[in-house]
């Protein structure tokens, strides 16, 4: 596989963020907060919402997880660090997106640091940080 | 200034406080649906979606994340907010494999300031990490969870 600094990853795209999916995924969690399950509780919330529910952060952190396994591998994912500045929204469509910041060897294997984020379209990112992904062999 | 509760040192104790630890198997029904919730399809053979590392370490460790809101005394669920998440993945994780899991607070401070799409004012960071061991003892991976927890006046 040959990376090189600068390249762009292909993009993830998650068409609609399914209020089903953040259930399931509630449940599974044992996740008792109600912003992931009901429209209601979020509607009463002071953030101006509407009756939308909250994706779960390890959510929307998996779609660029999806990302970076669909680009080097599925059991290429190393390392990733997520910060949280917007929340993702029940109907919305998201873009997994990332670079290749430096290519390094560590105990003979190939790593790829990447700045890796989560947008709506045309918007400032929702999540957004790094990843170190191992490289198959060239 | 308004009193705050809890006190500031209560929340600073909690550095160092240990979680019971304990075992977890990640079952196939559990990972399938896991999986299906990120839009993914299945990974080959008995591969584990790593999004696992979330809830997996915290139950694993004999808490959850109801638990955790607890111990940093949050005044609700919606007093929560996430900083950041850190996952480090040693060995790819397996369905059926029993993970030995620890899990500890690694700090713990009352800050003041603006949170993420929030108010300025004042919180708590508190910062968990786990840590996932196959049976053999080989480390797997671990996860690092940094939550905030408003505060308000009383």
């Amino acid at each position: 596989m040959n990376v090189q600094a600068g390249d762009s990853i292909p993009e993830w795209v998650m068409e609609s963020v399914r209020p089903e999916r953040m259930r399931t995924m509630a449940a599974i969690l044992r996740d008792p907060n109600p912003v992931h399950w009901d429209r209601r509780a979020v509607a009463a919330l002071p953030f101006g919402i509407g009756e939308r529910t909250i994706n779960q952060g390890p959510l929307g952190l998996s779609y660029i997880l999806n990302m970076l396994m669909d680009w080097a591998g599925p059991t290429s994912v190393r390392r990733i660090v997520m910060r949280f500045p917007q929340v993702v929204l029940d109907g919305d469509r998201v873009i997994a997106r990332g670079t290749v910041t430096a290519i390094r060897e560590e105990n003979g294997v190939r790593l790829a640091d990447c700045d890796v984020s989560l947008s709506r379209e045309g918007e400032a990112p929702s999540l957004a940080g790094t990843a170190t992904v191992a490289l198959p062999p060239e | 200034m308004a009193e705050i509760q809890p006190p500031a040192e209560e929340i600073r104790a909690l550095v160092g406080y240990e979680f019971p630890g304990g075992k977890y198997t990640i079952a196939h029904w559990e990972n399938f649906l896991l999986t299906e919730c990120t839009g993914s399809e299945p990974l080959p053979g008995d591969l584990v979606h790593p999004v696992v590392l979330f809830h997996m370490p915290i139950l694993g460790a004999g808490t959850s994340i109801g638990g955790m809101f607890a111990l940093g005394q949050a005044e609700s669920d919606f007093s929560i907010g996430i900083e950041s998440y850190d996952w480090e993945i040693e060995r790819p994780l397996h369905e059926d494999l029993e993970y030995t899991v620890t899990g500890r607070v690694t700090e713990a401070d009352r800050m003041e300031g603006p949170r993420r799409n929030d108010r300025p004012g004042v919180y708590d960071r508190i910062q968990f990490r786990f840590e996932l061991h196959e049976p053999e003892g080989e480390f797997a991976a671990s996860s690092t969870i940094t939550w905030t927890y408003r505060r308000s006046a009383s």
